[in-house]
């Protein structure tokens, strides 16, 4: 059975994608060392347009205002520069109301484009541009850790790590973030009080990265103006092991990257921490997709269960009932203290490793 | 062995869903056809494979494990048409529901007529509906274009002008989607589908369709009463395959393989609903209800006339938010049996659609989706009502109309443990009126039956009568309400030796008849209080004759529409003795 992936690793492949929203100019080339912060492409955010009617302005025939045109489609034009005309006694004429580009023109009509602000696209990681897609944007590759979590603000950021948690299953307090953190990227347990999230957005902090936290907090969560990254869940889950042992071990003097991106299960775009590490070229990618197989680490999503990732000791040869009363094809799962435990299949994520027997 | 009465043709059916992909094989079995097997694997239109022939391989694989047959040949291809060997099939049909909606810009000339026309065509299919033009909206025309640019749709719905009606007020529109069209990069063009005034096809086309994506229906409101989207369906079926071809891999070997044999899973399910509705009672309705991971489907036909509505983001995976967001979440938690804290329930409900595909394990994850689930299905019948034909049967405006039969799809009823559970999700989700037969289609293949019937009538006459759906039970649901505990109704049920029962139900109970899978009995039943029990008036009495399901004969005595108490606890203690009742 097909399994999904969840990948959590200190050491990978990684390649991602960055494109703009709607066409638009790829700055950067193929083969540049690029950092989070550095513009790889442009476009001109969400255009808005106007229609001018160059006939009513002059008080003629559209026919007639078509030749009292001054300018033509592709021509830039500024606030008050006339358009059509002069025409009649007071020698009227149609002036741009909005700096832009002239579209379409004709029917005694003038379509323009309004000029608007640019949309810059960042790296938003550190890395080489592997790949530059025309007029939407380029594919960075790096190699480092890779953690995936399940549910992001939309917003991205980069900075250095600081650990607010004890152990897996701490909760974050706002009493916890004082003014030595500003700055920085908060790992944290569980979060269940707003004061959490306001008092990190005053200090301010980079971002913030939880294991869960209440759902009851996801309205303000998608206010704050940093990015707020969930690992396993929400509701009271302690951060999974792999999780903690990775973020726990990162190297503190580098710059950890968080895209807070939605978790789209169509487009496989996924909330993600990312360290790019100095690794060796022959690293691989690990595998976006898999099959369940016997001495896989796996990694169980749902919360009922004392641990979150084990190994799969068998996976059954007939669908079992669980106390739900549903029948599912499952697995015995091994955890680390050794404690067996049945799980449907559908309940497992693998970490995307290659020919993996792992072993505690 | 009987003689066979139809061509041996071997079709394999293939259902692409959000979560699963299934292949469903049927072929002749002494001189019938028969459903023989299905196999599933998860979807693979999305990441990381962006190809559903994966998913479609997986499935065909395990169908050709479970029943020894190959349809696959060495080369990777299907085996079409069957060999002597027996291995391959003769016949391929396809039906998709994944992917996101597709977005959609309605218009029409007016808000309340070819808009809404609009809107309904959009409707029968998975879309989302992004924005609205219409004459009333006080939009410039350049406001227009940016409300297009703005919504990025990726297929405008053109409805306006009744036949020889309005003219220049529809072109006034369609001017300004053929600016915006012309402004979009090439590659996000929308298609257009004009289902207007027919005379003004040639102008719109000449305005419209230099790009390539304009598509023409028979205009759905040809009359200011008329209306009549079927036609413009198809159309909108056919565009629905096109955009999934440009947006997910392995669709063009999978339209080669179905010969064009491929339609949306909501069109499939109406059109079985619709078969269905010519064999049985024609003052009656037969309803289908489609509960998915994503959307929620809600189809009817009424002597041969479907409808059908697509509720997209309200279901019971990744739909479970649109669930939550478009209720409050004490309307979903009312419908538990126990004491769930709401933080515990909202949490559930966000992590169920961060992760779909999940099952629930213990009985209180599975308390909280099934009580999701009678949510969607409220908010879906509470929505489709409107669209139902004004002139059939229904003891209120505000209630289901009398359907016979009802016919259940999706995971969530046909894989729920007990048969109970399932009736009962669907006794408070539908809160059906009068008497009918309520079935489960148990093997999830009521869309491919839908989707065969073009091709192969017999086939879905034949499966059909396999019993493919299975009968929960014939259930009689009073109209009206009363105090709790007061006789609302007296049943005499004569089966087929003559041996009689008498049953007075009370107000606020379910009460089952004991009648085995398939005995017929004669039901003489009398409303009390002045009840309807969908004998013409209330208070009417009247004689039936029905079958007995594997619940048998259950009669839901809750009243109509069904009042749950306002206090928790004897809320949750009725409830309690409900699913005891149906145990």
């Amino acid at each position: 059975m097909l399994a999904p992936v969840k990948i959590i690793t200190p050491l990978t492949y990684i390649q991602r994608e960055r494109l703009l929203p709607i066409p638009g100019r790829v700055l950067a080339r193929q083969g540049q060392e690029v950092t989070p912060a550095d513009v790889v492409a442009e476009c001109n955010s969400s255009p808005k347009y106007t229609i001018l009617d160059i006939a009513e302005g002059l008080g003629v025939p559209a026919n007639r205002a078509d030749k009292l045109l001054q300018c033509k489609a592709g021509d830039a034009i500024t606030k008050g520069d006339v358009i059509a005309g002069p025409v009649g006694l007071f020698q009227r004429v149609v002036r741009a109301s909005h700096a832009g580009l002239v579209k379409i023109v004709g029917d005694g009509k003038v379509l323009i484009e309004n000029k608007v602000s640019l949309f810059e696209l960042k790296a938003g990681l550190d890395g080489t541009v592997a790949k530059i897609i025309p007029e939407r944007g380029v594919v960075i590759e790096t190699r480092g850790a890779l953690l995936q979590g399940v549910w992001g603000n939309g917003q991205a950021g980069y900075g250095l790590i600081q650990l607010l948690l004890d152990g897996p299953a701490d909760v974050l307090t706002a009493d916890k973030l004082d003014v030595s953190v500003r700055g920085m990227i908060i790992l944290g347990g569980y979060c269940q009080s707003p004061e959490v999230l306001k008092t990190a957005g005053e200090i301010p902090v980079k971002g913030l990265i939880l294991g869960s936290m209440s759902s009851a907090l996801i309205p303000l969560a998608k206010k704050v103006k940093y990015p707020v990254l969930i690992v396993d869940g929400f509701g009271q889950i302690p951060l999974n092991a792999a999780a903690y042992k990775l973020l726990t071990t990162i190297n503190k003097k580098r710059d950890v990257t968080i895209h807070a991106q939605t978790y789209q299960t169509f487009t496989g775009e996924r909330p993600e921490v990312i360290v790019s590490l100095p690794a060796p070229e022959h690293i691989e990618a690990h595998l976006r997709a898999d099959d369940f197989a016997v001495g896989q680490k796996v990694y169980l999503i749902n919360k009922s269960y004392t641990a979150q990732t084990g190994i799969i000791e068998r996976i059954l040869e007939k669908p079992i009932r669980f106390p739900s009363g549903i029948q599912s094809p499952a697995a015995e799962i091994r955890f680390s203290n050794n404690e067996r435990v049945k799980v449907p299949l559908a309940n497992l994520e693998t970490f995307g490793e290659k020919n993996e027997q792992m072993t505690y | 062995m009987p003689t066979s009465v139809v061509d041996t043709t071997a079709l394999l059916a293939i259902d692409i869903g959000t979560a699963s992909t299934r292949a469903l094989l049927f072929d002749v079995v002494n001189g019938c056809y028969r459903f023989l097997t299905s196999g599933s694997a998860p979807t693979t239109a999305g990441a990381p494979f962006f190809d559903v022939g994966e998913g479609v391989r997986r499935a065909i694989d395990e169908v050709e494990g479970a029943i020894g047959r190959r349809l696959i040949g060495n080369d990777g291809n299907l085996i079409m048409p069957s060999m002597a060997d027996n291995s391959g099939v003769d016949i391929l049909v396809a039906t998709m529901s994944a992917g996101k909606p597709i977005k959609v810009v309605a218009v029409g000339l007016l808000e309340d007529v070819t808009l809404a026309s609009a809107r309904r065509l959009a409707a029968t299919t998975y879309s989302q509906v992004v924005d609205i033009i219409n004459l009333n909206d006080r939009r410039q025309t350049s406001d227009r274009i940016n409300a297009i640019m703005h919504a990025h749709p990726e297929l405008v719905i053109v409805a306006g002008g009744t036949d020889q009606g309005a003219s220049k007020s529809v072109l006034d529109l369609i001017e300004a989607i053929g600016l915006a069209s012309y402004l979009t990069p090439k590659t996000q063009t929308p298609y257009v589908l004009f289902a207007g005034n027919k005379e003004l096809q040639k102008e719109v086309d000449s305005a419209l369709g230099k790009n390539g994506k304009l598509r023409m229906a028979p205009n759905i409101r040809p009359t200011l009463s008329i209306e009549d989207i079927s036609p413009a369906q198809q159309e909108l079926s056919a565009i629905y395959r096109d955009i999934r071809s440009l947006q997910v891999g392995g669709m063009d070997e999978l339209l080669s393989w179905s010969g064009n044999n491929f339609i949306p899973t909501a069109t499939a399910f109406e059109r079985i609903i619709r078969f269905l509705s010519k064999r049985y009672d024609p003052d009656k309705g037969v309803l289908g209800v489609d509960i998915g991971s994503q959307t929620t489907t809600i189809a009817a036909a009424f002597n041969g006339n479907g409808t059908v509505k697509v509720f997209p983001y309200l279901g019971v995976g990744i739909g479970s938010l649109g669930t939550l967001k478009k209720s409050k979440l004490e309307n979903i938690t009312r419908w538990l049996s126990r004491e769930i804290a709401d933080d515990i329930v909202q949490n559930y409900i966000y992590n169920k659609a961060i992760h779909p595909h999940s099952i629930p394990v213990s009985q209180e994850e599975l308390a909280i989706e099934q009580a999701l689930a009678r949510q969607a299905l409220r908010l879906a019948v509470r929505r489709s009502l409107s669209d139902f034909p004004q002139d059939i049967p229904r003891p209120a405006s505000n209630l289901l109309p009398l359907f016979e039969p009802i016919v259940a799809a999706g995971s969530v009823i046909s894989k729920a443990p007990t048969f109970g559970q399932a009736l009962l999700m669907l006794l408070d989700g539908l809160q059906p009126t009068g008497i009918t037969t309520i079935a489960v289609d148990q093997n999830n293949i009521a869309s491919a039956l839908g989707a065969v019937s073009k091709v192969n009538p017999l086939l879905a006459v034949q499966v059909i009568e396999t019993n493919t759906f299975l009968n929960l039970g014939t259930v009689i649901a009073p109209v009206g309400n009363a105090r709790y505990g007061t006789p609302i109704l007296r049943v005499k049920m004569t089966n087929q030796s003559g041996a009689e029962t008498v049953r007075e139900v009370k107000y606020g109970t379910i009460e089952i008849l004991p009648v085995k899978m398939g005995e017929k009995v004669r039901l003489h039943v009398r409303p009390l209080r002045n009840f309807d029990i969908g004998m013409g008036e209330a208070g009417k009495a009247g004689e039936v004759q029905a079958e007995g399901g594997v619940l048998g004969i259950v009669i839901d005595a809750r009243g109509r529409p069904l009042r749950l108490s306002e206090d928790p606890k004897r809320r949750q203690r009725l409830i309690l003795r409900w699913q005891q009742a149906l145990r």
